[in-house]
Parts: C-alpha cells; sequence; structure tokens
C-alpha cells in the first residue's frame, strides 16, 4: 500500500467512535466499578458568551463555538425572536436577572462545580449561584408533566463508560448563551459525560425542541479537572439589589 | 523484639487517632467515617424565632388564635435561654421585631424573604436536608433556598480571611458518633430569624452533630463574636430521620429577591 494509501486508511479509521462497551484504561473507578467523575471540574472557553463561532469584542476573547456545524437550526419563524433577545440581551438575558441558567448552559458559565457520584445519584453542586442537581440513576423515569423547572428534571444511565442523563420538564425562562440563544418548554437535552482521562470528561449536550428547531443539534466541550491543591467551591451569588448595605443591620 | 512491638503500637494507636471510631453497629463508609447519609429535618422545624423556638406558621397562628404555646427557647447556655447581647446589640434587635410585619425599610424584611442563603446554623433549624459522605468529606444539600455546604475532614489550611462564604468555611472531623466542624470565614449576612437575630462576619461557630442513634440527631452550635455578644453561647436542635425522598427543585425568584416586590410600604432603592 503506499503511503498516502496508509495514510487515508488510518484517517478513517480515527474517524470510527470507540465501541459503547470499550473501557477506558487508567481512568478512576467506582467500587462498582463505573467511571468515578467525582471532583471539581470547569469548563473553559466562550461557550457562555456565543455558542457559535465569533471573534472577539470587548471584554469577550474570539471563539471556535462548540457547536456541531457551526449552525443552531433555527425554525424559520423563530429568527426574529433570536434576534429580538440578541438586541435586547443586556436585560432579557435570565443571567443578568439573575435565575438559574438550566441545562446545559449551568456547566459552561464558566465557574467550578463538584460532581458528588453516588450509586443511586450523583449530584452536582455549581458555585455559580449556588445551583444543584440531582441525577437519579436508580433506574426511574422522569416524573409526569409539564413541570417548569429552571434546572429541570435529570435522569441518568449507564452506557458503557458514558452517564447519558435524559433532562426534560424546563421553563421556557432560559437561555443557551448571552447572544439570546433559546428554547420553549418544549425543550428535552441529553447529556453525555465521559472520562476521556483521569483529569478530562468529554461533555457532549443533544438539545432538542420541536417548537424551536427543525431537528437535534449537539454542542461539545471539554471539562477539565482542577488540580490546584485544596481547591475548593467558594460563593458566587446574583442579587437584584445592593442588599449587602441593609444586612444584618445597615452598617454592620 | 520489644522494640518492634513498641512501634507496631504507637503505630496502631496512630491509626486509631486518624480514623473515625464509630459504635459498635454503627455502619461505616469506605473512608471510615460513621455512615450518616440520608435526609434530615428538624423536629420543630422554623425560624421565626430562636427564643423561643418557633415557625413562622405557629407565630401566625398565635396571632390569630391568641393562645401562646410555652415553646422553650433554643438556647441552652446561657442557662436563662437568652441570647447574650451586648446593649446596643439588644437594641437593634428588639427595635426590628416591632416592625417585621410591617416592613418600611429594605433591612425589615429577613433575609429568609429574600431567598439569602441563611447558613449555619439557620439552616439547621428550618428545612430537610440531605447528607452525603463522599470519600474525605461531609456534603450537606438543603431542600430549600438550592443551598449546600461541603466540609473536609482532611485538615486542610484555612482559605484567606478575605474570603466570605454565605455557608462560611468549615473545616469537619469526627469524635466517635458525633461530627465536629469549626467554621469562619462567614459572611453574616443572613439573620438568625425573621425576628433579627443576628451576628457579624467575625463571628466563628464550632458545631456538633451528635447522632444518638440511626434515627435521631442533636445538632448543637457555639457561636462566639465578641462584637455582638457578651459571651459565647449555645443553641441545640432535634432532629430525626427522614424517609429518603427525592427533593424537587426550590428556586427562590426574582420577584423575592427584589426589594420593592416584597412590600408596598419599602421606601427602597427604585420604590415608585
Amino acid at each position: 500500500m503506499t503511503r498516502a494509501g496508509l495514510l487515508l486508511v488510518a484517517a478513517a479509521l480515527s474517524l470510527i467512535p470507540p465501541p459503547v462497551n470499550a473501557q477506558t484504561k487508567g481512568i478512576p473507578r467506582t467500587p462498582d466499578g463505573k467511571p468515578d467523575l467525582s471532583g471539581l471540574w470547569q469548563a473553559f472557553g466562550t461557550a457562555n458568551d456565543n455558542l457559535l463561532s465569533h471573534s472577539a469584542s470587548k471584554d469577550v476573547p474570539a471563539g471556535l463555538g462548540v457547536v456541531e456545524g457551526d449552525e443552531i437550526p433555527y425554525r424559520p419563524e423563530m429568527l426574529a425572536r433570536k434576534q429580538e433577545n440578541f438586541a435586547n440581551r443586556a436585560t432579557r438575558d435570565t443571567e443578568a436577572r439573575c435565575f438559574l441558567p438550566g441545562v446545559p448552559r449551568i456547566t459552561y458559565m464558566g465557574f467550578p462545580f463538584q460532581i458528588v457520584q453516588m450509586p443511586d445519584t450523583t449530584t452536582i453542586l455549581y458555585e455559580y449561584v449556588h445551583a444543584i442537581r440531582y441525577i437519579y440513576t436508580n433506574g426511574t423515569a422522569h416524573p409526569r408533566g409539564p413541570i417548569e423547572w429552571w434546572m429541570g428534571d435529570s435522569r441518568g444511565r449507564w452506557e458503557g463508560d458514558t452517564l447519558v442523563v435524559d433532562v426534560v420538564h424546563f421553563t421556557p425562562n432560559t437561555w443557551f448563551d448571552r447572544t439570546g440563544n433559546f428554547h420553549s418548554e418544549a425543550l428535552h437535552v441529553v447529556e453525555r459525560y465521559r472520562l476521556m482521562d483521569a483529569d478530562t470528561i468529554n461533555y457532549e449536550a443533544t438539545i432538542e425542541d420541536q417548537k424551536v428547531f427543525t431537528r437535534p443539534w449537539t454542542m461539545r466541550m471539554l471539562l477539565y479537572r482542577r488540580k490546584e491543591p485544596n481547591i475548593q467551591l467558594l460563593d458566587y451569588d446574583c442579587y437584584a439589589f445592593e442588599w449587602e448595605k441593609y444586612y444584618p443591620y445597615p452598617g454592620l | 523484639m520489644q522494640h518492634r512491638v513498641k512501634t507496631l503500637g504507637v503505630a496502631v494507636a496512630l491509626v486509631a487517632l486518624a480514623t473515625p471510631v464509630a459504635a459498635q453497629g454503627q455502619a461505616t463508609r469506605p473512608d471510615g467515617q460513621p455512615d450518616v447519609q440520608g435526609a434530615w429535618r428538624p423536629i420543630l422545624a422554623g425560624t421565626h424565632s430562636l427564643d423561643p423556638a418557633k415557625s413562622g406558621a405557629a407565630d401566625f397562628q398565635e396571632r390569630i388564635t391568641g393562645v401562646v404555646k410555652p415553646n422553650p427557647s433554643r438556647i441552652v447556655d446561657p442557662p436563662d435561654g437568652h441570647i447574650p447581647y451586648q446593649p446596643w446589640a439588644a437594641a437593634l434587635r428588639k427595635n426590628l421585631e416591632a416592625v417585621y410585619e410591617n416592613p418600611t425599610r429594605p433591612e425589615h424584611l429577613d433575609t429568609q424573604t429574600r431567598c439569602f442563603v441563611s447558613g449555619s446554623p439557620r439552616l439547621y433549624y428550618f428545612p430537610t436536608f440531605r447528607i452525603l459522605q463522599p470519600p474525605g468529606q461531609v456534603v450537606f444539600v438543603f431542600e430549600e433556598y438550592h443551598a449546600f455546604r461541603v466540609v473536609p475532614l482532611d485538615g486542610r489550611p484555612r482559605i484567606g480571611a478575605d474570603i466570605k462564604l454565605w455557608m462560611g468555611d468549615g473545616r469537619g472531623r469526627w469524635e466517635g458518633n458525633t461530627l465536629v466542624i469549626e467554621t469562619t470565614n462567614l459572611k453574616a449576612k443572613a439573620r438568625l430569624d425573621v425576628v433579627g437575630d443576628f451576628f457579624t462576619d467575625n463571628a466563628r461557630i464550632v458545631e456538633r452533630f451528635i447522632f444518638v442513634d440511626p434515627k435521631t440527631l442533636t445538632y448543637e452550635a457555639t457561636i462566639t463574636d465578641e462584637k455582638v455578644f457578651t459571651r459565647p453561647w449555645t443553641l441545640r436542635v432535634d432532629i430525626r430521620r427522614m424517609p429518603d425522598e427525592e427533593f424537587l427543585e426550590w428556586a427562590c425568584t426574582e420577584g423575592e429577591r427584589d426589594a420593592v416586590h416584597s412590600s408596598s410600604g419599602i421606601n427602597g432603592p427604585g420604590a415608585p
């Protein structure tokens, strides 16, 4: 085979995803053999500023984008709302209004979070507005809706070494980023957490919302383990008024 | 040989010091902690007042019926059951008690109404909470206010004094079946109850979670703050195990965090 032919075969092989049951070596595992996602993690990048590729602007570095195909497939009639959101982003973004940011946005707010993995439930504690998620991995189904929760209802299962989390029951009131990418209450998110090595998680979120998009679309990014000695979560709060001068009593 | 036995003895003693000693029959976690995972809730849950221990619902009922129930104070030291305020602090607190029902200024509203993270000790006499015990840590997640607290047991150094946290910075250790947490770096912006009990960010708290039996927890918090009190004081809460049910989302939303929308009588920033 020619050298070019060999390269072609190698390139083709690298495109084949690893089989679902393949065991990743060298990653931490729980006593029951599951990959152990426990620890402090953080996404780096500009996904919260803009999910799509973008040039730099004031205080925002340029970014390659995290969406597969670099396109969010809005229904034609929904594009106007996206543009309106962008024009009014300073006041309309739910981040500016201190709401819980929803899923998957909480993952890439740019703050650390701690995963506490137990056999039946994986709890995620986020430094950003001290949000909490409970991902039930005990085989239970979503509660019957309609329910509108900021962070949705998360049910997880293991597919080989990947934690797959199905999330539904959202409010229509959160955005995906600061440019006004949005969804409805019909949002359905499937997250995939897969340890690539001991300190890196490949994170994917597939977004489905038939009211807003013409097809499901997927974002992908890496989560990095925070390895500093004695690293711990601190506080990041978001309140609507200057509370600090009034409490516990004015002047104290 | 004698020397070797002696060395072994020292090693055993060191292991005994380093490893929590669980009572007989008590399940342990893989890292040796007594296993106290699960959901817990105060038997008398409510944060209207510490002295006497009273919930908001009980206070409302008392005002409607005129029948005052003789609830004991949560304060167990000093023996008189009263928080040992310095005179200026007692005056502040007394003034607030007179206006909490009809607030006219932003600070008249209780911090819980504003969805602040109440922190320690207040979150231990109000909502249901769950204890998780990953290796080397005790994690508390609270059903309300999406509050959580991670307490390391590894004796790591304190964070910088200028960092203030809603839950404070706790360092824990097990003494048999008692979890002892020493907490500093308190933000101290939340109050201790609706009627205005408080401390400042100078406060330190030593908490003792005494796991009496698999279903019973006695919580004690000793609070020291030379700026506010004449001496350290201690409160106690009786807590029982609850069925381990799923916590639903409990999101405090903007309207509740916003002074203008919380009471039409408030002359706060942005008031009409």
